[in-house]
C-alpha cells in the first residue's frame, strides 16, 4: 500500500482541490468536478498504459460506455443510483473482458488499432442507434444521484461526490498495484520472459488490468452523466481519449498523484489559456508535444524519486526465520529430458536429446554455436515447444506447460542476455520473482538472501554497472522462485577470471544445498573445475558425455568444434 | 608510420555490458587473409563490428594505413575503403539482387551500371537471379551477394563475419575461392569464423579468440585444425 | 439505377486513389522509422486548406489568366507540404530517436492536434471547397455521364502513385530510402546516410498526403475535423493490406474507397463504416498479418 511521504501527498491532493473549488465557487466547482471525473479515468488508464506499457485507445470509449449505461439505466429503466453505477462499472468491464482475449495478444501497433476500432464502433452505435441511445441528440434527463434518500444535485454536492469517488478509486488503484504486485508488473512490462520464468502469469495479469481499467473508465463516465444530466455522443468521441492520454503523458504514468495532477492541469489549461482565445487548443497540442519530448515520464515522473514511487514504503523488518533462502523450500527432484526434437524451417536445431540432472548435481552443457544449446534450454524452460519428446521434473510431466507454471513447479533459469529493468532497484526486482503466496516479511528475507548468495551486497544502487552485476541480479531473480532445478544460459560470458571464480563458488554452494544445475557454456575452462558431468552437443545431438577431463580430450567433442556442416 | 593496412591496438569492446573483447592487438597487410577463429561469444563479431564502428570500443585504437579511425562514424569508415559482410548476411530483403548491388555504389549511374555488370560476370550464379528479391535466394547465393555487395566500391579492407555459416561444403569451397581471389587482388581480408577447417584453409595467418582474448596467433601453416578445435573446446 | 453504377465506380476509385496516396505516405513512415504517424490525416486536412489558400492567392494575383489553375495548385501544394514534412520530422521524430515507438505515436498525435486546432483557429469550422483540377464539367459516354473532375483525380493520383513507385524502384535515391527502411544499421555500414534518407522519406510521405488533400478538397470539401477519419482509413488500409507493404496498402486503400462509395449509395454510410471497422477487427483477430501478409522486415 502507499505509505509514508506518499500518503501525505495523496491526502493533500484529494482535499486541497476540493477546498479551493469550494472557496472559489461557481464555475471553478464545475471544472474541478470534471477534473475529478477525468482523474478516475486516468487512474484506470495508468493501469494499462503505465503499468503494462500497452497503448490502448479505448479508455475514452469505456468512459463513454459507462456514461451511456448510466443514462439508459436512469432514463429508460428507472434504476436507482447504486444499481446504475454498478452497471456502469460492470458493462465496460465485461466488454473489455470479451475483447481482451483476441486483443491483448496483439503487438502494440495492432493493439492500438484494435482498441481504436472498438471505440469507433461504439461511437457509431451511439450516434446511430437512435431508439436506444437517442442518436445524435443523446439522452436527456439523467436522474440525480440519490443516496440514502438525499438528492445530490447542487454543484457542491456533485463536487464532493466525485472527489469522494476519486478517493475510493485511489484506494482501489493502490490495492491493485499493492506491494509486490507493482514490482511484478514492472518486471512483466520490461522483461516479460524473465517474468514468465519467475512464475508470473502474464496473460492473467494483463486481463485483470485491462478489465479493471475499463471499470475505472465506466465509473468516470457514470459520474460524468450525472454531473451534466445529459449523455451525448460527444462522450464517445476520440477527443476524450486524447484528453485522457494527454493527462497521463503530462502528469505521469505511474503514481496516482500524477493522475490527479494531470487531470487538474489539463482541465484548467483552457481556462488559463483563454487569453489566447481560439488559439488555446493549439497550446494544448504544443504542451503535449513538449511533454513527450522533454518529460517522457511526466511531471510526476520527476517527482517519483522523491515520492518513492506508488509502491514505496520501507520493507518491514526481515523475519528471523533462518531457513528461508538458506535451505531449499522443497525436496529435490530430477530433471529428465527424453528425446527432445525441434526444427525450424527444415533445419534441425535439437535432434533427439536425452539427459538428466540429479538434485545436487552440476551438469555442464557445451557445444559450438548452432549446436542447439540455447534452443534446448528454451525447450526445457517452456519458451519453445518441442515437436516430440518430454520434460519431466521428478514425477511431474512439464510437457506443454507454459513457462510460468514450470517456474512455480521448481524450474528456474537465467538468460544469456539478462534484461535490465530500469527504475526497479535490485531488491524489488527479486521481490517480484518471489512466490506470491509468501507474506511480505518472508518475501523480503528471501529476496535479501538470494541477492547475498548471488553476490550482490549493495542493494540500493541501480541495475548494471557491468555484466557481472546484471548476471548476478538475474541469478538472484532465478533463485527467488525457490527452484529445485536451475538452468544457467552462458552465465560466465563476459566475466573477468576473478568474477568467473566467484560465480563458480556460488554455483558449487547452490549444488551443495541440493539444487540441480544445468550450466551452458561454449568452452570447457569454466566447467572443468565445476561440473560433475559434461554433455557435448553438436548439430543438435549429444556427441559425448562424461567427466569433464574426459570430454576435454574426447575426439568427438574436438571434432564438434571443427564447426561446419555435420560430416 | 607503418605500411600496415589495418592495426588494432589494445582494443576492448563491451557488448550488452559484458566484456566481449579485452585489450586485443592484431595487424593485417594488404593482400593478406587473417582468420579470427573462435566459438560464439568469443568476441569475433564484436571485434569486426568495432573495426567498422557499429560497436563502440571502450578502449584502444583502430588504425587504417596509419590513420586513427577510432572516432569516425561507420559511414565514414566505410568511405575510407572498408567492405563488410555481416553475420547472417543482412541483405536488404525487399530489394532485388541487382538493387542490393546498386544501392551501395558511390558514383555516377553509368559507372554504377558497369560495375554491377562486372559483378554479374564475376558471380555468374547471381546473374540469373538479378531481378529476384534477396530474401528468395538460397543460402549460398545470399552469401555470394553479400560478398559482391561488399566489394562494389573496391574496398582496401574486407571484413567477413562467419561467411560459411549454414552453407554446404561445395558452396563453402566456392566462397573461399572468391575470398582468395579478392585477397590476390591486393585487398586485405579479415575473416571471423567458427568453422575451423575452411578458415584455416584460406588463411595466411590465424588468431584464435577465446573469451575476448587471443589464445594463439601465428601463421596458418604452423597450426593444425585439431589444435585449434582443442583450444576452442578447452578455452584459455 | 443502372447509369449510376459507372459514376459510382468512378467516384469510388477516385476516393480510393486519394486514400491510396494517404496510405502510401503512412507506410513510408512506418517502414522508415518503425512508428505510426498519427498526424497523417491532419496533414491531409492541412494540405486541403493549403490548396484552398494557394488557389485563392493565384487567382487573386493572376486572375483567370492562369489556365488550369487546379493543375498548378496540385504540385505547389505538394511542394509546400514537402517543406512541412521536413519540419514535421524535426519536431515529432528527430527529438525522439531511440525512444520506444509509443513516444512517436504520442508526438504525432500532438502535432495532429496542433494542426487541427490551428486550422480551426485560422479558417473556422465550416468546410471550404478546394480548387478543381480542370474546369470542365461532365463527359458523356452514350447514356452514361461522368464527372471530369473525378476522372482527373484518378489520373492525377494514378500518376503520383506510379511516380512514387518509379522513384522507389528505379532511382538510386529510391533504392536508398528502401534500404534504410529495411535495415538502417547495415545501410549505414555501407556508407548510406540514414538520417538524410529518413528526412527525405518524411518529405515524400507528407507530399503524398498533400496531393491527397488537394485532390479531395474539391468534391469532399475540407474542414478542420477531417483528419481523424483519414488517419483511421489509412491505418486500416495498411493493416488490411499487410503491415509495411506499399502495394498492399495502396490496394487496400483503393478497395476501401470503392467499398465506401458503393455501400453508402446502396445501403448507408453508417453501414459502410460499421462493416469497415467490423472487418478490421475480424482481420486483426484472425489474421493480424493482414490479407497479403506482413513484410519480412519487422521492427520491434
Amino acid at each position: 500500500m502507499i505509505g509514508g511521504r506518499s500518503t501525505w501527498v495523496m491526502t493533500a491532493l484529494l482535499i486541497a482541490p476540493v477546498l479551493v473549488a469550494l472557496a472559489l465557487g461557481g464555475y471553478e466547482q464545475r471544472i474541478m468536478t470534471l477534473a475529478g471525473i477525468y482523474a478516475i479515468a486516468v487512474l484506470g488508464y495508468q493501469l494499462i498504459f503505465g503499468r503494462l506499457g500497452a497503448l490502448s485507445l479505448a479508455q475514452g470509449c469505456f468512459l463513454g460506455i459507462g456514461a451511456y449505461v448510466t443514462g439508459l439505466a436512469g432514463v429508460h429503466l428507472d434504476w436507482s443510483f447504486p444499481a446504475s453505477f454498478l452497471a456502469s462499472l460492470v458493462v465496460p468491464a465485461v466488454i473489455a473482458g470479451i475483447v481482451a482475449i483476441p486483443v491483448l495478444r496483439l503487438e502494440s501497433h495492432y493493439f492500438a488499432l484494435a482498441t481504436l476500432g472498438i471505440s469507433q464502433i461504439a461511437l457509431l452505435v451511439g450516434v446511430n442507434w437512435t431508439e436506444v441511445t437517442g442518436g445524435a441528440n443523446g439522452l436527456y434527463g439523467v436522474p440525480e444521484i440519490r443516496i440514502a434518500g438525499a438528492s445530490l444535485y447542487s454543484p457542491e454536492a456533485l463536487l464532493l461526490m466525485v472527489w469522494s469517488a476519486l478517493a475510493v478509486a485511489v484506494l482501489a488503484h493502490g490495492y491493485l498495484i499493492k506491494g509486490r504486485r507493482a514490482h511484478r508488473l514492472t518486471l512483466l512490462r520490461e522483461a516479460p520472459e524473465a517474468a514468465a520464468a519467475s512464475g508470473i502469469d502474464i496473460g492473467a495479469s494483463r486481463l485483470t488490468l485491462f478489465v479493471a481499467s475499463a471499470a475505472f473508465g465506466g465509473a468516470a463516465g457514470a459520474l460524468q452523466a450525472h454531473s451534466i444530466g445529459v449523455v451525448s455522443p460527444a462522450v464517445l468521441e476520440f477527443q476524450v481519449m486524447v484528453t485522457i492520454l494527454a493527462m497521463t503523458v503530462i502528469g505521469g504514468r505511474g503514481h496516482p498523484a500524477a493522475a490527479i495532477l494531470g487531470a487538474i492541469l489539463l482541465v484548467h489549461l483552457p481556462e488559463w489559456f483563454r487569453f489566447l482565445e481560439s488559439h488555446y487548443l493549439i497550446a494544448y497540442g504544443a504542451a503535449l508535444l513538449l511533454a513527450i519530448v522533454l518529460m517522457p515520464n511526466g511531471f510526476v515522473g520527476r517527482l517519483e524519486e522523491w515520492l518513492g514511487g506508488a509502491d514505496a514504503g520501507s520493507p518491514p523488518a526481515p523475519d528471523p526465520d533462518d531457513t528461508i533462502g538458506r535451505k531449499p523450500a522443497r525436496t529435490g527432484a530430477t530433471l529428465g529430458l527424453r528425446d527432445l526434437r525441434k526444427s525450424y524451417g527444415g533445419v534441425v536445431a535439437v535432434d533427439g536429446v536425452s539427459l538428466s540432472v540429479e538434485p545436487g548435481e552440476i551438469v555442464g552443457l557445451i557445444g559450438p554455436n548452432g549446436s542447439g544449446k540455447s534452443t534446448l534450454i528454451n525447450l526445457v524452460s517452456g519458451l519453445q515447444r518441442p515437436e516430440t519428446g518430454a520434460v519431466h521434473l521428478g514425477n511431474l510431466d512439464l510437457s506443454g506447460r507454459p513457462p510460468h507454471e514450470r517456474a512455480r513447479a521448481g524450474l528456474a533459469r537465467t538468460f544469456q542476455a539478462p534484461a535490465t529493468v530500469p527504475g526497479l532497484a535490485p531488491l524489488r526486482t527479486v521481490l517480484a520473482a518471489c512466490p506470491a503466496t509468501l507474506d511480505e516479511p518472508t518475501a523480503v528475507t528471501l529476496a535479501r538472501r538470494c541477492l547475498e548468495r548471488a553476490g550482490i551486497t549493495d542493494m540500493a544502487a541501480g541495475p548494471s554497472e557491468g555484466p557481472s552485476r546484471a548476471r548476478a541480479l538475474d541469478l538472484a531473480r532465478a533463485l527467488a522462485s525457490e527452484p529445485v532445478i536451475l538452468l544457467l544460459d552462458e552465465p560466465a560470458a563476459g566475466l573477468t577470471p576473478n568474477e568467473r571464480d566467484d560465480l563458480a563458488r556460488c554455483l558449487k554452494s547452490l549444488a551443495k544445498d541440493g539444487i540441480g544445475l544445468l550450466v551452458v557454456d561454449h568452452s570447457m575452462d569454466f566447467l572443468l573445475p565445476l561440473a560433475d558431468r559434461v554433455v557435448c552437443l553438436a548439430s543438435g545431438a549429444v556427441v559425448a558425455e562424461g567427466a569433464p577431463e574426459e570430454i576435454a580430450r574426447d575426439p568427438a567433442a574436438i571434432a564438434a568444434y571443427f564447426g561446419g556442416p555435420s560430416p | 608510420m607503418s605500411g600496415l593496412l589495418l592495426e588494432i591496438q589494445a582494443l576492448s569492446v563491451d557488448r550488452g555490458g559484458a566484456k566481449a573483447v579485452t585489450r586485443l592487438d592484431a595487424a593485417l597487410s594488404g593482400g593478406e587473409v587473417l582468420s579470427i577463429i573462435g566459438a560464439n561469444g568469443a568476441g569475433k563479431s564484436s571485434l569486426l563490428r568495432a573495426i567498422l564502428g557499429l560497436e563502440e570500443a571502450v578502449a584502444g585504437r583502430v588504425l587504417m594505413s596509419g590513420e586513427d579511425i577510432s572516432t569516425l562514424k561507420p559511414r565514414d569508415r566505410a568511405a575510407r575503403g572498408i567492405g563488410f559482410c555481416p553475420e547472417g548476411r543482412r541483405l536488404f530483403p525487399g530489394l532485388t539482387v541487382e538493387e542490393n548491388l546498386a544501392v551501395v555504389f558511390e558514383g555516377t549511374g553509368r559507372a554504377r551500371r558497369a560495375r554491377v555488370e562486372e559483378m554479374f560476370d564475376r558471380f555468374p550464379a547471381l546473374a540469373g537471379k538479378r531481378r529476384d528479391r534477396a530474401w528468395s535466394l538460397s543460402g549460398g547465393q545470399q552469401q555470394m551477394l553479400t560478398i559482391a555487395r561488399a566489394i562494389m566500391n573496391a574496398p582496401r579492407l574486407l571484413l567477413l563475419d562467419e561467411p560459411t555459416l549454414g552453407l554446404a561444403p561445395m558452396i563453402i569451397a566456392e566462397v573461399l575461392g572468391i575470398v582468395r581471389a579478392i585477397a590476390a587482388e591486393g585487398t586485405g581480408v579479415l575473416m571471423a569464423e567458427q568453422n575451423v577447417v575452411p578458415a584455416l584453409d584460406v588463411a595466411d595467418r590465424v588468431l584464435v579468440l577465446s573469451r575476448g582474448s587471443s589464445a594463439h596467433a601465428g601463421a596458418a601453416a604452423d597450426i593444425t585444425a585439431e589444435r585449434i578445435a582443442t583450444l576452442m573446446l578447452v578455452g584459455v | 439505377m443502372a447509369e449510376a453504377i459507372p459514376q459510382l465506380l468512378v467516384n469510388g476509385i477516385a476516393l480510393g486513389a486519394a486514400y491510396a496516396l494517404i496510405a502510401l505516405g503512412f507506410v513510408l513512415v512506418i517502414n522508415a522509422v518503425g512508428a505510426v504517424n498519427f498526424a497523417q490525416g491532419d496533414l491531409v486536412m492541412a494540405s486541403g486548406f493549403a490548396a484552398v489558400i494557394l488557389a485563392e492567392t493565384l487567382s487573386a494575383g493572376f486572375g483567370d489568366a492562369v489556365p488550369a489553375l487546379g493543375l498548378l495548385v496540385l504540385p505547389l501544394t505538394m511542394l509546400v507540404m514537402a517543406g512541412l514534412g521536413l519540419l514535421f520530422s524535426a519536431l515529432a521524430y528527430a527529438p525522439l530517436r531511440g525512444r520506444p515507438p509509443v513516444s512517436i505515436f504520442i508526438s504525432t498525435i500532438a502535432v495532429g492536434l496542433i494542426l487541427h486546432h490551428a486550422a480551426n483557429a485560422g479558417f473556422g469550422p465550416e468546410p471550404r471547397i478546394g480548387p478543381a483540377l480542370l474546369q470542365a464539367d461532365t463527359l458523356r459516354f452514350g447514356s452514361v455521364v461522368l464527372s471530369v473532375q473525378q476522372i482527373a483525380v484518378i489520373g492525377a493520383a494514378g500518376l503520383l502513385i506510379a511516380g512514387t513507385g518509379a522513384l522507389l524502384s528505379r532511382t538510386q535515391l529510391g533504392r536508398r530510402l528502401r534500404a534504410v527502411a529495411q535495415d538502417p544499421e547495415i545501410a549505414e555500414a555501407m556508407g548510406i546516410n540514414g538520417a538524410r534518407c529518413v528526412a527525405l522519406t518524411f518529405m515524400l510521405a507528407v507530399a503524398l498526403a498533400g496531393a491527397a488533400g488537394a485532390l479531395l478538397s474539391n468534391q469532399f470539401f475540407v474542414a478542420p475535423g477531417d483528419g481523424g477519419l483519414f488517419m483511421l482509413k489509412a491505418y486500416i488500409a495498411v493493416t488490411l493490406g499487410g503491415w509495411g507493404r506499399l502495394d498492399g496498402a495502396a490496394l487496400a486503400a483503393l478497395l476501401i474507397g470503392v467499398f465506401e462509395v458503393m455501400m453508402a449509395a446502396y445501403v448507408s454510410y453508417v453501414a459502410a463504416e460499421a462493416l469497415l471497422y467490423g472487418g478490421l477487427l475480424l482481420v486483426l483477430f484472425f489474421r493480424p498479418s493482414g490479407l497479403l501478409g506482413e513484410t519480412i522486415q519487422r521492427r520491434t
